[in-house]
């Protein structure tokens, strides 16, 4: 396992550029954030994409092995991911 | 035959249904709620099958209200073959809830639906070797042209009569034992004997039976293994040396090592090497456990349960099964010792590698082609023409359905006026029975005139949006907005709709998740005004004051609304996380879907609220036959002495909980005039019309609201709403005397 320094620093997905390679590393929060996630295929370890995102504090979309996820802010905050070379 | 249709939102299963069930299909609700699902029934090579249309979920965990009873259909009731539908396209998301049904280990079959969508994204599916991954009979499909549906339910008629059934993928031995254990304490504390659907799966299965069912060709091929080791290195033995595997293995997560059905016996020693790797090493002094598949194999309805017990929040388990919590999260702790993550995780992780690991191992990508979808999308979610485009769309589509419906509605209520008159001359015109006939016609004619020339059109266009696919772009824009008011994007829907009808606007409130969402939702969709009320609004206020002042009161109800939402918001902080939804493909709806959807949300508001128009049409029939309106009005007079309006409007305001429109008609006649500028002042028309426009609902949504979020909080509603109209006059009226 690679040591749990590399986590640093904490990208979330709502930061993250559009159009970046991304990988899930964590998804924080509780039982039902993480039970949201997974019935919508998104786990940790997935290769996603910031599609695009809605003015305002609105929701990004990713693309996950191809189907659309719209993800609303607080949701998408509790998603750390790092941007893949 | 009984087959029930399990599959995701958006997965085309309802395309399938319709296309062999036909328009006789029923819709009803599971019992004790509202969730829906559709029977039919259709005949393939001369049996007649009864197709049940379960509604779409995203997997079996009994979160919502919709995943509990299509999850506690498909344990207790009767049936031979589950047809999964799932959506090529988005193959890898669909597994998941494949694989959960694999779990249930009773006759399945895979509808491989939509393959042309999948096509153009460039990806190309092996439907055999999805077959042999899973070890169910695969039928690819592209349901909106017709193709593989016969096929598919042909496919599932054979399966189930040759006895074929699903076999669960295994988790590691520590995993299994561990649900077994569950599954036994469970049982225990439930002590009921299996039953129903399941209970031909129950007989122990011989594993020569299972190796040659169909004798032809082996379902089978060897193991899927998909394992996690936890290392930092790539371990020899992992076979499925996947970018989605090896980001597993980078990623910090050590998920269980997952076996396909068919492991059985041979592969025993192999597993076992990989629990290791798994970092779920056999226990010290346990190494000689066996697989406990064998006692699971025979319950699978037990195994089922203690798995998506184990999956489930401590709380909720609390809430719903005290007698089991101790032992549920006893194995939920012992599994999170094991993998190092909460038990969900741990299992929900294991299932998505095996999804992944089926879907790399059966599709090949290539690049995807760019059509006029992705081009709609580029306007359509676009940060300034998507909100152009959203206006356009809604406010043609009201205007649309406004025009269309005027005249028609003028027309059926001539009609029954027509009909009226010649009642007139057949009965007593001045016995109370003939008083309550008129009432029942021409409630009758404010039912029809509602339906017909507004909610069919209206009903139609809402499902032609949300079938092309445009209603989610529609939530993802107003996602932001709704934050303010305490809800998501997913809630855009009922607010909208509430500016043509209350009534559908509240049903469609049952997309919401949670109760507090519907609640707030349905709150905010009332107090938005409707286009009776708009009537209402312009042909007082915008005709004897001035357009702007009826823009005016949209304005100030924008406003209400924000607050309200607000504070709601604030008395009933929100629990659920956020906005999670999916963005589907943009897909030309089929006529016959729409026709169908259309026809039963028109039927749900016949059986509902058309009866209320009639019974209170009667009732007021009565009311004014009897001559009680004179004590109405004295016994509203407090209220309308405290808004400033005559007294004699006080039935009009009892005639607006019936239809709104008619406190307008009814206006004039209980002024006895038609220049209600001549007996009303300018001020008095404005508060009359405000009051109008925020105060109880009309008696079709109250009863709408009713069904979707109880009586309790309709009544709440009904309250607040009446006070809150009372506030904003009250404030209107301090307003105008300061001018």
């Amino acid at each position: 396992m690679r040591p749990i320094t590399d986590l640093t620093p904490n990208l979330s997905l709502y930061e993250a550029e559009d159009s970046a390679d991304l990988r899930i590393l964590l998804i924080t929060g509780g039982w039902q954030v993480r039970r949201s996630f997974n019935q919508m295929g998104i786990q940790t370890g997935d290769r996603v994409r910031v599609l695009r995102r809605a003015p305002f504090g609105g929701p990004v979309v990713i693309d996950n092995q191809g189907s659309q996820v719209a993800i609303g802010k607080q949701l998408a905050e509790k998603v750390q991911v790092e941007i893949l070379p | 035959m009984k087959i029930p249709l399990v599959g995701q939102p958006n997965s085309g299963k309802s395309t399938l249904f319709n296309a062999v069930a036909g328009f006789r299909s029923l819709t009803s609700n599971f019992a004790g709620t509202t969730v829906e699902y559709t029977r039919g029934q259709a005949r393939v090579d001369g049996e007649l099958l009864d197709l049940i249309d379960l509604p779409g979920i995203y997997s079996l965990a009994a979160c919502t209200a919709v995943e509990k009873v299509t999850r506690d259909f498909l344990l207790n009731d009767d049936w031979d073959v589950i047809v999964n539908v799932v959506d090529a396209s988005q193959l890898a998301r669909s597994l998941e809830l494949t694989l959960e049904l694999l779990d249930l280990e009773s006759p399945l079959v895979i509808c491989l639906n939509m393959m042309d969508e999948a096509s153009r994204k460039g990806m190309t599916i092996d439907a055999h070797e999805l077959q042999m991954a899973l070890g169910v009979p695969v039928v690819e499909a592209i349901g909106s042209r017709g193709r593989g549906i016969i096929e598919t339910f042909r496919a599932a008629r054979e399966y189930a009569a040759r006895g074929g059934r699903a076999r669960p993928f295994v988790y590691a031995p520590e995993a299994e034992r561990l649900l077994a254990e569950l599954a036994e304490k469970i049982a225990a504390h439930t002590n009921a004997q299996p039953q129903g659907a399941l209970k031909t799966a129950l007989a122990p299965v011989e594993d020569t039976e299972w190796n040659t069912q169909s004798g032809v060709e082996p379902v089978f091929t060897p193991p899927l293994r998909v394992h996690s080791c936890g290392g930092g290195h790539l371990c020899a033995g992992c076979s499925m040396g996947t970018p989605a595997v090896k980001a597993g293995h980078d990623a910090p997560l050590r998920s269980w090592a997952v076996v396909s059905p068919a492991v059985a016996a041979d592969h025993e020693q192999h597993r076992y090497a990989e629990s290791a790797l798994a970092g779920l090493a056999v226990l010290p002094g346990q190494s000689s456990i066996t697989l406990p598949a064998s006692a699971a194999r025979n319950f699978p309805r037990d195994r089922f349960q203690a798995m998506q017990w184990v999956q489930c929040d401590p709380l909720q388990i609390r809430g719903e099964r005290p007698e089991i919590a101790e032992d549920v999260e006893w194995a939920q702790k012992s599994i999170s010792a094991h993998s190092g993550l909460p038990a969900d995780a741990a299992i929900s992780a294991a299932r998505h590698a095996a999804c992944l690991s089926v879907f790399e191992r059966v599709t090949r990508l290539a690049r995807p082609s760019v059509d006029w979808r992705e081009k709609i999308d580029r306007v359509a979610m676009h940060p300034v023409w998507g909100y152009v485009l959203l206006l356009t769309v809604f406010l043609g589509f009201f205007q649309l359905i406004f025009n269309v419906g005027k005249p028609a509605e003028d027309r059926i209520l001539n009609l029954f006026d027509g009909v009226v008159a010649a009642l007139a001359r057949h009965m007593n015109p001045h016995a109370a029975v003939f008083a309550g006939v008129k009432g029942a016609v021409l409630g009758t004619a404010g039912a029809l005139a509602m339906v017909l020339p507004y909610l069919l059109p209206f009903l139609a266009g809402l499902a032609i949006l949300e079938d092309f696919g445009y209603l989610a772009r529609a939530g993802y824009l107003m996602d932001a907005v709704m934050h303010r008011l305490g809800l998501h994007g997913t809630a855009t829907l009922p607010i909208l709709v509430g500016y043509g009808c209350s009534v559908p606007a509240v049903m469609a409130t049952r997309l919401l998740t949670t109760r507090r969402d519907r609640f707030i939702a349905a709150f905010l969709a009332v107090l938005v005004p409707c286009s009776a009320r708009m009537s209402v609004i312009f042909a007082l206020v915008g005709f004897y004051l001035s357009a702007n002042y009826a823009l005016g009161i949209y304005a100030l109800n924008l406003l209400v609304v924000a607050a309200t939402g607000n504070l709601l918001a604030r008395l009933w902080p929100e629990v659920s996380p956020g906005m999670l939804m999916e963005v589907p493909s943009y897909r030309l709806p089929a006529a016959r879907v729409v026709a169908l959807k259309t026809w039963w949300r028109l039927r749900e508001f016949v059986l509902v609220a058309a009866p209320m128009l009639v019974a209170g049409s009667v009732v007021l029939s009565l009311v004014d036959y009897y001559g009680w309106s004179h004590g109405i009005n004295v016994g509203l007079s407090p209220l309308t002495a405290m808004l400033g309006l005559p007294r004699s409007v006080g039935l009009t305001l009892i005639f607006g909980v019936l239809r709104k429109e008619l406190s307008l008609m009814m206006l004039m006649q209980a002024l006895g005039t038609t220049h209600v500028l001549g007996v009303m002042t300018d001020a008095q028309i404005l508060i009359f019309t405000l009051f109008v426009t925020f105060y109880l609902p009309c008696m079709a949504t109250l009863a709408a609201m009713m069904r979707e979020v109880g009586w309790r909080l309709t009544l709440g509603a009904s309250s607040a709403l009446l006070v809150l109209a009372v506030v904003v006059c009250l404030g209107a009226r301090g307003v105008l005397a300061l001018v």
